[in-house]
């Protein structure tokens, strides 16, 4: 017979105001493998079909059932129970617009960001749907595709201190998103395009090099690398008065800095 | 060049942060090492003493150090949680995430403080019982002073440490892959200069 697992979830339905939030207590055997995913939807199934939470892939690929595991966030579906206790608390992610018990929507607030760093690539060539597509080196590619790889489940949000106290910080995923775009030479924006986007303090200046981010990522980005790079480059951009151009281009320290 | 606009200076404070921060570090390791010499012989250290207050060193240091602490505190202020309810989401977020380096931040606002009103007092004291001898901070610490100094040491010590790992991590210069790693040398030379620091006031106590 496997563990009595005990969880404690988070229950509180914005469509109902008059019932208080509480936490909700709910029991249940574990099984070989089980993941939090299956566990929830056991307790869905059996228990009480009105708790609420988020997935779809079941994978780790679309990235919808991030919540706070035992107070880190994380992806139900990627967590199997054997490595939590007995006692396991649930929460939904904070930062994000609650929908209801574990749910929340991290696609208002993606959309925002992705808006505010101009999440595109910005090209002046026109498209030509007949011409074959450009080559790139291979090495680039990969390194283009390690940043691609965010899922948008918002587990770095929520672990962020600073995205905590201060909800106009645009996150680590927004700034690893930013990179992307500025090793890709598809892209025509320069430094200091991207320093005018995130060279403040609700951009790379505002991060605390706290690392929550990068400790709690399910797809193992390595986020402060890539906020490193950027905050250097945001740096370096901003003294531009005052140091000389040869060592600025040394500083910046990135593979394929554009002019 | 283009001129930068008021929103672009502000963006500068970044950078200065991490520049007066680093000024300081270095301040901090050169003066605990001078200060250490009293472990090997009162008298290296009463010389070196000596020859920085001939040459003006130490009347020069000491105020420009302190506008830099001044300044240092105000920019890294802008991102102290002082508004409204945030030390306590930040409080709370960190106990239930229970991340090492988010708590370690609090440590450094908390020693940020002791730091900002204790180096002012540990000037004055200095300062205005010159010339710096180990005689006379025998005199000052049996005074009482020795409680303020098992306070500010400690805390100048942690604040500088974990400050010089942080702009390590935030500007790229320590990787994820080299992060352990690097944590365990701050912490080996924070214990290191610990141990120094202990050492010398203890030397200085039984002069
Ligand atoms: S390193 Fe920066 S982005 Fe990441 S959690 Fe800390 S403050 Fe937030
Ligand atoms: S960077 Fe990682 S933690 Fe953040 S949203 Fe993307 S996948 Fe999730
Ligand atoms: S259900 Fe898709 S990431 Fe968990």
């Amino acid at each position: 017979m496997g563990r009595e697992l005990t969880f404690e979830i988070f229950r509180y339905n914005p469509a109902q105001p008059d019932i208080e939030p509480r936490m909700q207590t709910y029991t249940l055997e574990e099984t070989p493998s089980m993941t939090l995913f299956i566990a929830l939807n056991k307790i869905r199934e059996e228990q009480d079909p009105t708790l609420q939470f988020d997935f779809c892939c079941r994978a780790g690929i679309c990235g919808s059932c991030g919540m706070v595991i035992n107070g880190v966030p994380g992806l139900a579906c990627h967590t199997q129970t054997k490595d939590l206790p007995d006692k396991i608390t649930l929460h939904p992610l904070p930062v994000f617009k609650l929908l209801g018990d574990l749910s929340v929507d991290t696609g208002v607030w993606f959309r925002n960001v992705g808006g505010k760093i101009e999440s595109w690539i910005h090209t002046k060539k026109k498209f030509d749907p007949e011409a074959q597509e450009e080559r790139m080196d291979n090495a680039l590619a990969n390194q283009i595709f390690e940043l691609d790889r965010c899922v948008e489940c918002g587990c770095c949000v929520a672990a962020c201190g600073t995205a905590r106290m201060r909800e106009d910080f645009i996150g680590a995923t927004a700034i690893n998103r930013l990179a992307r775009f500025y090793i890709d030479p598809r892209d025509n924006r320069d430094a200091a395009d991207f320093y005018d986007l995130i060279g403040d303090d609700n951009g790379v200046f505002g991060c605390m090099g706290l690392l929550a981010c990068d400790n709690v990522c399910p797809k193992q980005i390595p986020l402060h690398d890539q906020l490193g790079i950027m905050r250097r480059m945001a740096t370096v951009e901003s003294v531009k008065a005052i140091i000389p151009d040869f060592i600025r281009k040394k500083l910046t320290g990135c593979k394929s800095v554009k002019a | 060049m283009n001129p930068r606009t008021p929103a672009e200076i502000r963006s500068r404070l970044d950078f200065w942060q991490a520049f007066s921060g680093a000024l300081l570090a270095v301040f901090v390791c050169c003066h605990l090492i001078l200060e250490g010499s009293v472990v090997i012989s009162p008298v290296v250290t009463d010389f070196i003493g000596d020859w920085m207050e001939k040459i003006y060193v130490a009347q020069i240091v000491a105020p420009v150090i302190l506008a830099l602490i001044l300044f240092h505190f105000w920019i890294a202020a802008r991102k102290m949680p002082f508004r409204k309810g945030e030390l306590t989401i930040f409080t709370q977020h960190s106990m239930a995430l229970k991340d090492v380096d988010t708590a370690l931040w609090i440590v450094q606002v908390f020693t940020a403080i002791v730091i900002l009103f204790g180096a002012f007092f540990h000037v004055y004291g200095v300062m205005s019982q010159m010339p710096l001898t180990v005689e006379k901070s025998h005199i000052r610490l049996h005074e009482g002073w020795i409680l303020f100094y098992t306070v500010f040491l400690p805390c100048t010590i942690l604040h500088t440490g974990i400050g010089m790992y942080r702009i390590g991590v935030k500007y790229g210069l320590i990787s994820k892959a080299r992060r352990k790693i690097w944590r365990a040398i701050i912490w080996i030379g924070m214990g290191c200069y610990l141990i120094l620091g202990c050492c010398a006031l203890t030397r200085v106590w039984f002069y």
